[in-house]
């Protein structure tokens, strides 16, 4: 079969203006598939795992943005109560943009003492007791660290408050390694006198035993009679209620990816088929020196799987290179999906460009192999 | 025993009501070793009876026995098979693939058959030495006049040491001047490397060459008499 290799290759390289830009039409449509992709993987890992299932978070009923969720602290105490509930972790978030955006900033004020038994961080620069003792300290994830060029000891910015980067941290979770953790009283301050004593949900832990939907409806029902009503769902559900505008978007961005499968079929099949009609008097020279059809056909359809392949390849490596490099995440109300490459995203590309090669090169093989040779030798 | 024995072959075509038989209830034996030149006037089905031997397309009744195969019986891939092993195709013109030089269009039937790199370069070396155009290997069809180009597809014909070799019209392109080398070739290709060939031409200078003519006429053949061959 590879005795043929030479021949394939040359003949794409003679028509390299078209192999170029069937290629490149290829590597655009497998890039914006490997994107859209990676925001559909990046919305999985946070509703999976587990600390998505088995967290609960308490937050403002008929609340959405965290500036307009305001609960009393001391929520934490009456929530302890509930049966199977083990911890309480009051927590008041900021964020820079409520609405949907490509660059968000969210903020987590914490009790910092308590941060590390909550969260699997390691941190990669600074040290845990410089981000203790001093009140305005904070950690951030290097994801985000890495977007916004932050480093150790960095004076940060936002809106009216400042905190210094006492340490950058990893976690094994991708959307951890994009937000910032600061000293809970010090975000309540920063709100505002009115904030004192306020935060924007609780986040609860149950133990293994208790259902954690039958715990959520216990500790709404144990604060019905305070000032604030609440709603408690599981982290995972909470995150995809609050961005549920952007998981309609992502679910129709499905039909955008398989517009691009078409496009790259389209493409590479009408470039075959153009290729083939070139050479139909080459095709029969060619099976008259004893080239079989099923030989014919495989060598049409390395042509149109090469070019596929090339364009997908390039398109997910560029989809790599920018994911890498951007270091997106995009959110909404103070959740945020964090786009990553990942092997996984790679493999695919390179297979649907593999399959769609095949599909795109199959019927013009086909009716390559199939022509009456004497018809097709008198066509000069 | 003849090398191709033909019984009884009949081809037609059909155009929507009218059907032509250009080849009918045709017999023929050619001896290994023959230079066979079929003449006859246009459309009289020379070409056809050329490619109903050359195993590229296929009869409607009768059988084409080739060094004890039937052609008939072959599936298309068989065929496929067969061409590569035992034919060699000279075509009329360009037919070379433009995108590989003239030393791998020399070499594409053998990469069709089992054989070692080493044995296909001694063999595309010898093919193009016998049509004396060593020193053009490496050029591309494009660069190559007609005669050179001609030369390139003997060379491809004859690189396989096929049983049979079969030219439509080898010369129908070509110059006086570049007629007679091609003709000077394929006469040295029978004489001294004993190949058997059926050359298909219009030409009576062209058909000299052969050791035997054969006139086609209302799908059969016949020989010729003498003064016929020489008024053509
Ligand atoms: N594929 C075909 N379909 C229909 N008619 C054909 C086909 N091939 C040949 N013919 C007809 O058969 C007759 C013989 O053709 P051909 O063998 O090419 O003649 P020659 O080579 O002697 O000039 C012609 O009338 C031609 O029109
Ligand atoms: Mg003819």
């Amino acid at each position: 079969m590879f005795r043929f290799a030479p021949y394939v290759c040359k003949t794409l390289w003679r028509h390299r203006l078209r192999s170029l830009l069937t290629i490149s039409g290829s590597a655009v449509a497998i890039f914006v598939m490997g994107f859209i992709h990676s925001v559909q993987q990046g919305l999985d890992r946070m509703v999976q795992g587990e600390d998505a299932q088995r967290r609960l978070i308490v937050f403002q009923e008929n609340r959405f943005c965290p500036t307009s969720s305001r609960l009393p602290e001391d929520y934490a105490r009456r929530i302890a109560q509930v049966p199977g509930v083990t911890d309480v972790l009051p927590i008041q978030v900021w964020t820079n943009n409520c609405r949907a955006s490509l660059d968000v900033v969210v903020v987590h004020g914490v009790p910092a003492t308590r941060l590390p038994e909550h969260r699997k961080l390691r941190l990669e620069q600074g040290q845990w007791d410089n981000f203790t003792q001093r009140s305005d300290a904070a950690v951030v994830g290097r994801q985000f660290a890495q977007r916004r060029r932050v480093r150790l000891g960095d004076q940060l910015t936002f809106g009216s408050m400042s905190v210094h980067v006492a340490g950058i941290f990893a976690s094994d979770s991708a959307a951890e390694e994009d937000l910032i953790y600061c000293h809970l009283l010090f975000l309540q301050l920063a709100a505002g006198q009115s904030a004192a004593g306020l935060v924007t949900q609780l986040e609860v832990k149950v133990d293994e035993q208790t259902d954690p939907d039958t715990a959520a409806k216990q500790i709404d029902e144990q604060l019905r009679t305070g000032l604030v009503p609440t709603a408690t769902r599981r982290k995972g559900a909470f995150q995809t209620a609050t961005i549920s505008d952007l998981v309609d978007l992502i679910a129709y961005s499905y039909w955008l990816s398989l517009a691009c499968v078409g496009l790259v079929l389209s493409l590479v099949a009408t470039t075959t088929v153009m290729s083939v009609q070139d050479r139909v008097q080459e095709h029969a020279v060619l099976q008259t020196l004893g080239v079989r059809p099923g030989r014919l056909m495989r060598l049409i359809l390395a042509e149109s799987t090469l070019l596929c392949l090339a364009g997908g390849a390039a398109g997910v490596g560029l989809a790599w290179l920018v994911l890498q490099w951007g270091q997106f995440s995009v959110g909404a109300e103070g959740v945020a999906i964090t786009l990553r490459p990942s092997a996984e995203l790679a493999t695919a590309g390179l297979l649907v460009s593999l399959g769609l090669g095949l599909m795109a090169g199959f019927l013009p093989a086909y009716q390559a192999s199939r022509t009456p040779l004497v018809a097709a030798l008198r066509q000069s | 025993m003849p090398l191709i024995e033909i019984r009884n072959l009949t081809k037609r075509f059909r155009k929507g009501d009218e059907v032509i038989t250009p080849v009918l209830e045709l017999d023929l034996d050619i001896e290994p070793g023959e230079f066979v030149a079929l003449m006859g006037k246009s459309g009289t089905g020379k070409s056809t009876l050329l490619n109903l031997v050359a195993g590229i397309d296929r009869p409607d009744t009768g059988s084409i026995m080739v060094a004890g195969t039937d052609l008939t019986r072959l599936s298309r891939g068989q065929l496929a098979d067969w061409r590569a092993a035992h034919l060699g195709y000279v075509f009329q013109t360009h037919n070379l693939v433009p995108v590989l030089t003239a030393y791998e269009n020399v070499e594409l039937p053998l990469l069709l058959l089992p054989m070692t790199s080493r044995e296909r370069r001694n063999r595309v070396d010898f093919a193009l030495q016998v049509v004396g155009l060593s020193d053009r290997a490496q050029h591309f069809p494009r660069q190559l006049s007609g005669g050179q180009e001609q030369r390139v597809g003997i060379a491809r014909a004859i690189v396989a040491h096929p049983t049979v070799v079969v030219a439509d019209e080898p010369t129908g392109n070509l110059d006086e001047e570049t007629s007679r080398q091609i003709q000077t070739l394929l006469q040295e290709l029978n004489r001294q490397l004993g190949m058997t060939m059926i050359m298909v031409t219009h030409d009576a200078e062209v058909a000299s060459i052969a050791s035997r003519q054969l006139h086609m006429e209302h799908g059969r053949v016949a020989t010729p008499p003498p003064t016929l061959t020489a008024t053509v």
